[in-house]
């Protein structure tokens, strides 16, 4: 299962039935190996606990070492109904759980989700100490305390015609394999729905998912209350395995040993943990048992791991893939696309419809799609935007041009409202989205293009552009993970079309990392095109170019212009001449003066900003 | 697990003639069989008695807090294993029966790192089990292991005879019939040390208590308060420390501001260590005398600086019991000659366990678990380290004295390991609790 | 119904736990704030630094020569950690670095293990200083009350050579801007290997003056680690005097906390944390913005 493509190829269902065939010869299989049927067990519940890890982390990028916590309150849950309550049926109490273990997981994930990468990876290391610790001590009435909560049952199932006992050993691990199985299911449809789709994202470049229009906290919320159910489920799986439910589920130990499991395995496979938990175990069993090892046996895992960290970056299963991969080059050599020969745009694309821009609120004579009043950004004792008074009229092509230091960035940035200004409004299409978020006002139909590309670097041309699509025809939040990613209507078209106006059509397989810069740079624009934006602003969209590509891309704004308005930056000033209706001078925080190309070019206060005022026979 | 369909061989008739032999042999309450097919298969029998050999899995910390005490406590397995192998004198004297190796197979064994982690023993046991077959289970240090690994036994029918558990509940409300305990416990430990600290410090004083927290700590705790109330004695503050708190400063601030006259520290393993020296450090060890009721193996040496001079303590046994129990001092001479140490408790209760396994099974004659626990639960007694010994039926607890013994001043010590004096040997029957006192409930045979 | 005496006594307990705590976190906070790797070993290096301070003990008997020994094979372990793996993983996402520091402290733990065994070890605390002394509130350990000194004169050392010296300032701005630093032609690689060796030492130093304390076992610096990630996010990541701050509260609230109810003195610590993250995400003194 290959985390980083989205679009699933391979005919449908071969995981899924390999899966199931592998699940059923392997009690015929596995003795012969070997494996002790509690070994078999037990590797399957870490297995089905890291499913849910690895679409956290894997999948979402969000490493948590508390994930024992919902472990063990999913395990807790379920063998207190089962042991203590009395409660009759054992499913019934695994699924009770497993939603407890979810319900705590939101709960916990609006904490720790306010925080991102190490922090909230500290977080989540704290509050495995305090579940823990909560467990032990406060409510040790209904966990047990250190002793943890003995005697839970074995399922049992009467169907009428048939009793199924699953008791221990090789009896239960039908029921074991079963529950893995459905898990394996569920969380393949998972990552290969949009909703998958954007988790990859977010893992890749949340700053750009979260300005392509996705509401990236309400997905990582969601992606830990996913992983909160599978370890509450997991949790009570050990329970029953063991017909006892351990403290030690609860403790910092059993996340960091998930965490290492998972990188051993190969994270973003969800078969990852799997493989990882076999090696565990086998390696504890095979260095503790055949070579004597004793204690020492935890000191070569962890040297074990630090080498495939360093080296395997994804595990044993991304170094099988590799190698694999490897071996099919060697046998047949594929000629590789010249990554430098970039694909020439053909510039006659303006056959190729315009993407319906957001159908304007406001009529479309008089009133400006864009105001903004007074706007005014101070960051500590520097002022950076003074009090900017800028208005752009529906249709238009404006410029902005200035020297260095003259805060165009960082008012293109308040006007995505990825910066909150000091002060000062701005109306866009007559709503004022002053302090809103940048997520909002790309659903609004504003969005931006940056200066430094950011892609979604381990996915493809198409790929990034489905990302930025998904959002328009979705909205920015919406939980289909049951669905698949080619069931999305529009998305194909909407997708074609937006490669098709910057012309990366032939090259919508490649993976980011091959791209020539030229093409990143379209891909750029494409990524800020593909919800249809009424207003589209480009930071510096020619920066670093080739004469010849500047030429390319000229072109290309001037079809995309078609039916939107647009707002360039960027110090080209013969290209922003050749483009713009109208330029807005900025310096030092201000606007020096506003006018058409030709007022600007002869303007002496614009000569004096860029020269510092040398000659003014100069003038032209 | 094995199949029950077999002609009748030599080894049927072999035992159906130990199971007469033994029947006609055992006082009291005995069913005498006939026929091999009234010992259905359960558990790993008969799959793990087939061989020459039988096989006990151990599972003992050997790395985390309790990792000293888990290798003392090996050691005793190990000898025990190895008198039984060889049919030593010593363990003849305990069990009679014994000739060589148990009803004539070898003993082997295999053992885990549990970590005092139940769920690490579990694991391991499980796979001892299932891949060898084991007879028997041990290892604990920590109650919940003992716990875990009890309904473990009941579970899988296999027998499980505790290392260290010092918990009320392991044959109390976690009592299993396929569990048994040697040593002492809260209960008989706080019954024991009560009287002999009334009488050493008089009446109506104040207490302090330093408890771990976890239910260990707690029940000891409890057994305490509840007998030094009738004494008068009050407890002027309980501070409870989580398990493993490398720091005690605050709670021992806290005690040495409570006013209390004696300082009950009822941690364990490294924790003990710990407390005791920080308390001294903060002069509380001047002010208050300190009592442990649930002495630690090792507690002396490692937490050095004599802070153990006069300190009262409970312990299962110590070594210089040599000098009062001929039993005694075979146990520690040949533990001595093998190992270059005088054994701790652990080590003594290791060795007893085992031993009363061997006469168990031996007075049943066959390893059918049934059969052996009502071996067990016959009551025969034993001769043990500390005079004579045997299991209650009611919770499979054994009856057995409890040791209280004397920190010796530096210069009084004999030699380097000669840390306390035994003052007081206790009849455990006056200390134990009534048998369903604590809620035991054993399971079923089968 | 408050004992006055204890009361003191505990808030002045607090100050001594806390002292120690802000001098470890110190360290963690400029190896994060400059690095941007947090650093997971940490604790162990806690841990390491009082093993390597013993092992100078049993040789030579002198608590001087120990405490050096600890501070400096720390220096020279960070540093050595630095070049030879974290440096790789400078352009590797941030949960690869998390992985790989949180795998080295497994293997330091366990190689302690594997030489030392699992029994603690005694430090003793050298002689003019053991004992106990009257505070008046208080009877304490005379060597507590001296560690106190100790840890605020590492501190104030620690405080001279990031704010007083050329290379504090090269790292200061290294923690605000490393990119900046290195674009201003600083050998920012260089920078980077002193301030973890510095960050390793500080744990170091703690772990070997901590050492006649608590003994030392594998274990001791598992919860030390928590406890500092805890200080890092209530003062701020990347602020010195934010650690120190973040220190002491915590230390104070460890100990106020247990004359109340000795058991909850730890969640105590994780609610606080809990409150400084909703309130103020960015900790009490650390600059907003920062990740």
């Amino acid at each position: 299962m290959n985390a980083d493509r989205l679009y699933d190829r391979s005919p449908r269902f071969v995981i899924e039935l390999i899966t199931a065939g592998c699940l059923v010869a392997a009690p015929f299989v596995l003795p012969y190996l070997g494996a002790a049927p509690n070994t078999v067990n037990r590797i399957l519940v870490w297995g089905l606990f890291g499913i849910g890890f690895d679409i956290l982390f894997g999948y979402t990028g969000l490493l948590s070492f508390g994930q024992s916590a919902l472990y063990g309150t999913g395990g807790m849950v379920a063998a207190y109904l089962l042991t203590r309550a009395g409660f009759p049926h054992v499913v019934t109490a695994l699924v009770i759980g497993m939603v407890a273990a979810a319900a705590v997981g939101y709960l916990v994930g609006l904490v720790a989700l306010r925080r991102t990468g190490i922090y909230f990876a500290m977080i989540t290391v704290a509050i495995a100490e305090v579940f823990y610790f909560v467990e032990f001590n406060p409510l040790s009435e209904f966990t047990g305390g250190e002793n943890g909560l003995p005697g839970v049952p074995t399922p049992r199932f009467d169907l009428g015609f048939v009793k199924l006992d699953f008791s221990t050993g090789w009896s239960l691990y039908p029921f074991l394999a079963f529950c893995y199985f459905l898990g394996i299911v569920v969380a393949l449809r998972i990552v290969r729905s949009p909703f998958g789709a954007v988790l990859r994202a977010i893992r890749d470049n949340p700053l750009r998912a979260a300005a392509v229009g996705h509401n990236v906290h309400g997905y990582k919320l969601a992606a830990f209350v996913i992983a909160a159910a599978y370890a509450g489920l997991a949790g009570g799986l050990l329970g029953v395995m063991q017909a006892f439910m351990p403290p030690d589920a609860f403790m910092f130990e059993t996340s960091g040993q998930l965490v290492m499991q998972t990188a051993i395995g190969g994270r973003g496979t969800l078969f990852g943990p799997l493989v990882g938990a076999s090696v565990w175990l086998f390696l504890q069993d095979f260095l503790q048992g055949t070579l004597g090892l004793g204690a020492s046996w935890k000191l070569v895992l962890g040297i074990v791991f630090v080498l495939l960290v360093a080296f395997l970056r994804q595990g044993i299963i991304g170094g099988i893939r590799d190698l694999v991969r490897w071996l099919r080059h060697r046998a047949a050599p594929v000629q590789e696309v010249a990554a430098e020969e970039a694909a020439p745009i053909v510039p006659a694309d303006r056959h190729v419809a315009p993407l319906p821009a957001h159908a304007v609120s406001h009529g479309a004579g008089g009133e400006p799609i864009l105001r903004a009043s007074g706007l005014t950004k101070r960051y500590g004792g520097l002022l950076a935007n003074a009090d900017i008074d800028f208005a752009v009229m529906q249709g238009e092509i404006r410029g902005i041009i200035g020297p260095n230091g003259a805060g165009k960035s960082t008012f293109f940035k308040m006007l995505t409202c990825e910066v909150a200004p000091t002060s000062g409004t701005i109306v866009f299409e007559g709503s004022d989205i002053t302090g809103r978020s940048v997520t909002d006002v790309c659903q609004l139909g504003l969005t931006k293009s940056y200066q430094v590309n950011q892609l979604f670097n381990r996915l493809t041309v198409r790929e990034n552009v489905t990302i930025a699509a998904l959002a328009e025809l979705r909205g920015k939040f919406r939980l289909d993970m049951l669905r698949s990613l080619l069931n999305v209507k529009g998305l194909q078209e909407q997708v074609e079309r937006t490669l098709a106006l910057v012309g990366l059509t032939a090259r919508r397989d490649v993976p980011v990392a091959q791209l020539a810069y030229g093409e990143k740079r379209r891909l750029e624009i494409a990524l800020a095109l593909a919800s249809s934006p009424a207003l589209l602003l480009l930071d510096e969209p020619l920066a670093g170019m080739s004469p010849r590509e500047r030429v390319e891309t000229v072109g290309l704004l001037k079809s995309i212009a078609l039916g939107r308005t647009m707002i360039i930056i960027d110090h080209d000033m013969d290209s922003l001449f050749e483009l713009a209706g109208r330029i807005t001078v900025l310096q030092e925080g201000r606007v020096l003066v506003e006018g058409t190309p030709e007022e600007i070019k002869s303007d002496a206060k614009v000569q004096e900003a860029y020269l510092g005022g040398v000659n003014e026979d100069l003038a032209a | 697990m094995s199949n029950s369909k077999h002609s009748p061989t030599r080894r049927d008739f072999m035992r159906l003639g130990l199971g007469a032999a033994g029947g006609l042999a055992a006082s009291g309450g005995f069913i005498p069989r006939v026929f091999a097919a009234d010992q259905p298969p359960i558990g790993t029998f008969p799959a793990g008695v087939s061989g020459s050999s039988v096989f006990i899995g151990i599972a003992v910390p050997r790395t985390g807090t309790y990792a000293v005490q888990g290798e003392d406590e090996l050691k005793g397995w190990q000898l025990a294993v190895e008198h039984l192998n060889s049919g030593h004198p010593l363990m003849k004297q305990i069990s009679p029966k014994t000739k060589k190796g148990v009803l004539g197979k070898e003993v082997k064994y295999g053992v885990a790192d549990s970590a005092a982690k139940p769920n690490d023993a579990v694991q391991a046991e499980q796979r001892f089990i299932t891949e060898n077959k084991a007879v028997l289970m041990t290892g604990s240090t920590s109650s919940a292991v003992a716990v875990a690994l009890n309904k473990l036994a009941q579970r899988e029918k296999v027998l499980y005879v505790t290392g260290i558990s010092g918990s009320n509940d392991t044959t109390g409300k976690d009592c299993v019939r396929y569990g048994f305990r040697q040593n002492f416990y809260g209960q008989t430990a706080a019954a024991a040390i009560g009287p002999v600290i009334v009488k050493a410090y008089g009446k109506n004083k104040k207490v302090a208590y330093l408890t771990p927290d976890y239910t260990y700590g707690h029940t000891v705790t409890k057994s305490c308060q509840d007998y030094l109330a009738t004494a008068g004695w009050t407890t002027v503050t309980n501070q409870v420390a989580p398990l493993g708190a490398p720091d005690y400063s605050s709670y021992l601030l806290n005690v040495a501001n409570s006013g209390a006259d004696v300082l009950i520290n009822v941690n364990w393993g490294h924790d003990a260590v710990l407390s005791t020296q920080q308390a001294q450090r903060f002069g509380i060890l001047d002010k208050m005398k300190l009592v442990i009721p649930y002495q630690i193996p090792f507690l002396a040496p490692e937490v050095g600086n004599n802070l153990t001079a006069g300190v009262y303590a409970a312990t299962d046994f110590w070594w210089t019991l040599e000098d009062k129990f001929p039993l005694a001092k075979m146990f520690v001479d040949e533990f001595r000659k093998k190992f270059g140490y005088n054994p701790e408790w652990g080590a003594n209760n290791a060795y007893m366990s085992f031993a009363m396994w061997a006469d168990a099974v031996e007075n049943a004659g066959t390893f059918y678990p049934p059969d052996v626990i009502k071996s067990f639960e016959a009551g025969r007694k034993l001769q043990s380290t500390v005079g004579e010994v045997y299991i209650r039926k009611e919770d499979h607890q054994c009856v057995r004295p409890v040791i209280i013994v004397q920190g010796k001043k530096q210069a009084e010590m004999k030699n380097k390991e000669d840390f306390w004096n035994v003052l007081e040997i206790v009849p455990g029957e006056g200390l134990m609790q009534k048998p369903d006192a604590f809620g035991c409930k054993l399971g079923d045979y089968t | 119904m408050i004992n006055w005496a204890n009361f003191i006594s505990q808030v002045f307990n607090g100050l001594a736990l806390g002292a120690l705590l802000a001098l470890i976190s110190s360290g963690l906070t400029i190896i994060y704030g400059t690095l941007g790797v947090l650093n997971l070993a940490h604790g162990a290096m806690f841990m390491l630094g009082g093993y390597a301070g013993f092992v100078a003990y049993q040789a030579t008997g002198s608590y001087i020569v120990a405490v050096a020994a600890g501070a400096l094979s720390l220096l020279v372990l960070g540093i050595l950690m630095e070049r030879v793996i974290i440096r790789h993983f400078y352009g590797r996402p941030h949960e690869d670095q998390l992985l790989v520091t949180f795998g080295l402290s497994i293997c330091f733990v366990e190689l302690v293990r594997f030489f030392f065994g699992s029994e603690s070890r005694n430090v003793p605390p050298p002689g003019p200083l053991s004992g106990v002394v009257s505070l008046g509130f208080a009877i304490y350990p005379t060597y507590r009350v001296a560690l106190m000194g100790i840890v605020a004169v590492a501190l104030v050392v620690l405080f001279l050579v990031l704010y007083r010296t050329r290379l504090g300032m090269i790292v200061r701005a290294g923690i605000e801007d490393a990119v900046m630093v290195d674009s201003l032609g600083i050998d920012v690689y260089r920078v980077f290997m002193v301030v973890f060796g510095i960050g390793a030492m500080a744990a170091g130093f703690a772990g070997i003056v901590n050492a006649p304390v608590v003994s030392l076992t594998p274990e001791v610096g598992e919860a030390i680690l928590v406890q500092t990630f805890v200080v890092v996010v209530i003062g701020g990541v990347g602020s010195f005097p934010g650690a120190v701050l973040g220190g002491l509260i915590a230390g104070e609230i460890i100990s106020i906390t247990s004359m109340i109810n000795p058991g909850y003195a730890y969640v105590m610590l994780f609610a606080a944390m809990t409150l400084v993250l909703m309130l103020r995400p960015h900790g009490l003194l650390g600059t907003p913005g920062r990740e």
